[in-house]
């Protein structure tokens, strides 16, 4: 018989569990509730042999693990967030029983409702916008100079690329804080998570904008195209916008 | 950057609804509740960030390396 724990998706308000049956959890093992004082925290059981402390070291580095159970962890949560307010969890945070689930749920008892408060009937959009980085029309190649001239023309001209990149940079960074101040006025709270890798999106340019905003539901069809107008009135910068999502950034739990 | 093999993890590629893994690894792992359950505290020495990034760029790296590229 295999050791088992208690992986936690999320915790929620006024969820009927009796709406969660057919949504598989992780694994394919069946999602239930923990239900204590109010709060819902959505759990299924999972093998300690693959979660347990060093099931997860050797699985965390495993992309194709790792995808799985963020997509799954992902599905629970879509699927609760379809039903009330929702505070997704960490990937992989797990108790080991019920007693656990419980434990959590009294000691951040207050932080989670009103992380439930903020988050009710709001939805997390994702704008990002990205800089070309190609190097505008070459400068016009001079006509050759000899002597001591063409040291001198060659470093002016180094130097005028350097400066029309660098301004090129600052006009792009300066349009990210401009489409974020924007959209931030027509959200509820937002931030800016860190730019992400070339390598890892496969994007091209520099991201200069990874922007999270948590909007009314009401409000979703005036944001989105509010973003769409920003990205079609600044072609030199290729501005996505992605949602509806559950309100993963801003389902935080502040320590009052 | 056009390779099939990146394709996964394109934001670009990603059919509608669906978020794109690296978007959903950012949410998943860097921002968010955290509640320490039982496990995660003995986890607690591991920046599951830095996991991330290795096991995503070690991946990507790999693929591309399979697929006959360099990287640089």
């Amino acid at each position: 018989m295999t050791e088992t724990a208690a992986y936690l998706y999320a915790i929620a308000r006024g969820v009927d569990p009796d709406r969660l049956a057919g949504t598989p959890g992780l694994d394919g093992e069946p999602l239930r509730v923990v239900d204590h004082r109010g709060l819902v925290a959505v759990v299924s059981e999972v093998d300690l042999a693959d979660y347990g402390e060093e099931g997860l070291r050797r699985n965390l580095e495993d992309l194709a693990w790792l995808e799985q159970v963020a997509r799954g962890h992902d599905d629970v949560v879509q699927r609760v967030a379809a039903l009330g307010p929702v505070t997704p969890l960490r990937l992989a945070t797990i108790c080991l029983d019920d007693d656990g689930v419980r434990a959590r749920l009294d000691e951040w008892y207050d932080a989670l409702q009103a992380a439930l408060d903020r988050v009710q009937g709001r939805q997390e959009w994702s704008v990002k916008a990205y800089a070309d980085d190609r190097p505008a029309a070459a400068p016009a190649e001079e006509p050759a100079t000899t002597g001591a001239g063409a040291g001198a023309a060659y470093l002016q001209r180094k130097k005028a690329s350097t400066l029309q990149r660098a301004s090129a940079q600052d006009r792009a960074l300066e349009l990210a804080e401009r489409v974020h101040h924007a959209l931030a006025g027509r959200s509820v709270a937002s931030r800016r998570l860190q730019p992400q890798d070339p390598r890892l999106t496969g994007h091209e340019g520099t991201m200069t904008l990874n922007g999270a905003y948590l909007v009314e539901e009401a409000e979703a069809g005036a944001f989105a195209m509010e973003a769409d107008e920003l990205a079609a009135a600044h072609p030199e910068a290729r501005i996505e916008v992605h949602g509806p999502w559950p309100p993963y950034s801003f389902a935080t739990l502040d320590p009052t | 950057m056009t390779s099939s093999t990146l394709e996964s993890l394109d934001t670009r590629s990603e059919p509608t609804g669906q978020i794109a893994l690296v978007d959903l690894l950012d949410r998943l792992l860097g921002t968010g509740v955290v509640l320490a359950g039982d496990v995660v505290i003995s986890l607690a020495g591991v920046d599951l960030v830095q996991v991330r990034l290795h096991a995503l760029v070690t991946t990507v790296r790999a693929e591309m390396a399979a697929a006959g590229r360099g990287v640089a």
